[in-house]
């Protein structure tokens, strides 16, 4: 089952915490998504104060008139729960990293095995910020790293709280899923 | 560095609490944990349990709250999730948003008594947090 419908689908944001998943659905959608923010007690995982525990949700409209249902994704590997729940349906799937965090190309294995099963044809796109930090692994390092694999995806570098950065993700992703309309998905 | 949870709640007296309101008729498990997932203290239920019970409790409490939020109905308070087999009652503890107490019952439990319970409980726990 594909769940998905004519001129309306799913992308799921997902990656580790902090990334930027709840910042990048709120730089995008139209009007004010939904959030299922709580304090972080956990400062020893990441620093902020606050994380998703549930699910972020938001739209945006396309210049054809399809309509996108964006979900974000707690990032902690003790809500795995969710993301199956969110995986399931997904027309194509975002993930973000933080590149001047610790592991980041690790954490890049660990979501990308979590989520291609829920994906048809890859239709997944890479999206990496703070590239900038001093000793940060490139975008050509996170690309290696899936071609290593056998992915072929995806990697841009983005800052998510610039609309345009996170909508040229989108884009991308609508570009892959667009060049399988054959299979039923939205162009 | 430590983590900021339960920074005023002693681990010890809030399992204490857990273990007499286990008594309650059907009561199987009961698990105190922090809004982000993790379990604070819990009664009958093995590690692994109590730490998933924690994390998608605290996803119903998140999102019960965005819920109650989104229809104008203020603050969450608590939820229950009824199956044929027995019911889950997530409660939240005191006036903060930091803990909620998840409570599995089986089917020989009376639901009115176990909220009735289980409102006693989280009263219990909220005095321990902020005497």
């Amino acid at each position: 089952m594909s769940g998905v419908e004519a001129g309306e689908f799913k992308i799921v944001f997902t990656g580790p915490m902090g990334a930027g998943k709840t910042t990048a659905i709120a730089a995008i959608s139209e009007g004010e998504p939904v959030r299922t923010e709580v304090e972080n007690t956990d400062r020893v995982a990441h620093a902020k104060e606050s994380t998703t525990v549930g699910f972020d949700f938001g739209r945006i409209t396309l210049a054809d008139g399809s309509v996108v249902r964006l979900y974000g994704t707690p990032g902690q590997v003790r809500y795995r729960f969710m993301w199956d729940i969110l995986g399931r349906g997904a027309a194509g799937v975002i993930v973000l990293l933080d590149a001047s965090a610790p592991g980041a190309l690790v954490q890049l294995d660990v979501f990308v095995d979590a989520f291609i099963p829920h994906v048809a044809h890859g239709a997944l796109v890479v999206g990496v910020g703070r590239t900038d930090v001093p000793n940060a692994p490139s975008t050509d390092a996170f690309a290696a790293r899936l071609d290593a694999r056998g992915i072929v995806a995806p990697v841009l570098s983005v800052d998510v709280r610039r609309q345009g950065d996170v909508m040229m993700l989108v884009r991308t992703l609508v570009c892959i899923l667009g060049s399988h309309t054959a299979h039923g998905v939205p162009a | 560095m430590s983590k900021v949870r339960p920074a005023k709640l002693s681990r010890e007296l809030a399992r204490k609490v857990l273990e007499g309101y286990g008594e309650v008729a059907g009561v199987q498990c009961a698990v105190l944990f922090s809004s982000d997932g993790f379990e604070i203290a819990s009664h009958a239920a093995d590690a692994a349990a109590s730490a998933r019970l924690a994390a998608i409790g605290s996803s119903l409490a998140a999102l019960g709250t965005a819920l109650a939020g989104e229809a104008g109905l203020g603050d969450f308070e608590r939820t229950t999730i009824e199956s044929n087999g027995g019911a889950v009652t997530i409660m939240r503890v005191g006036s903060s948003r930091s803990m909620s107490l998840a409570v599995v019952a089986g089917k020989d439990a009376v639901l009115g008594q176990l909220l009735w319970a289980t409102q006693r409980c989280c009263q219990a726990l909220a005095k321990l947090l902020d005497p």
